[in-house]
């Protein structure tokens, strides 16, 4: 696997606040790259596999609080 | 995933905490690359004006005002019911980003053309 590309904090964040942020990095990489995702948020483990379902994004690596994030 | 999502929000200073979910659950579903929609009517209207929601910041969450610009910097769309906002004496050429003063017809064409859409009531 590659090493991510990018990489963001997101720290305690959870919800609707974490997965906009997110998308708003996220349009900031290439198709292809990787995304290194902090999540503290108790929900992250649920949501953002859930959140990568409905955009298409994949989720290569998920050892929570480390997502990694490959941009569809 | 495309789709529609309509938040349906009643509620505003009366109601800080709801105001404030309405816009995190709409934050999640314009991130999922819906096309969303907060209806906003009754007290929900004052939102709709700017500087209304300057001075919530409910625990736990970011500033109502940084929710609701980050709805709309994502295309999130606002739909402030025309009626309510008469009633409230409110000022339609004083509206935040993203908000649209509507009527019921325009909420039933989002409910209900193009594959319908759900909708979450705060």
């Amino acid at each position: 696997m590659s090493e991510p590309d990018a990489f963001y904090d997101a720290g305690s964040m959870g919800c609707g606040e974490l997965v906009l942020e997110l998308r708003f990095k996220m349009e900031e990489l290439k198709s292809g790259q990787i995304m290194k995702l902090i999540a503290l948020d108790a929900g992250a483990p649920e949501d953002l596999p859930a959140w990568c379902n409905l955009t298409g994004h994949k989720l290569v690596k998920k050892e929570h609080p480390e997502y990694w994030i490959q941009k569809k | 995933m495309p789709g529609k999502f309509c938040v349906n929000l009643t509620c505003s200073g009366d109601n800080k905490d709801k105001a404030t979910v309405a816009f995190v659950v709409a934050n999640a579903a314009v991130a999922s690359d819906k096309e969303t929609m907060v209806f906003l009517s009754t007290e929900g209207v004052r939102l709709g004006s700017r500087g209304y929601a300057d001075d919530i910041n409910e625990e736990g969450f970011a500033p109502l005002k940084e929710l609701m610009e980050n709805f709309a910097k994502a295309g999130g769309k606002i739909f402030v019911c025309s009626p309510c906002f008469k009633k409230r004496g409110l000022d339609e050429n004083n509206l935040v980003a993203g908000a649209t003063i509507v009527g019921g017809a325009k909420l039933i064409e989002f409910l209900s053309v193009d594959g319908g859409s759900p909708c979450v009531t705060y």
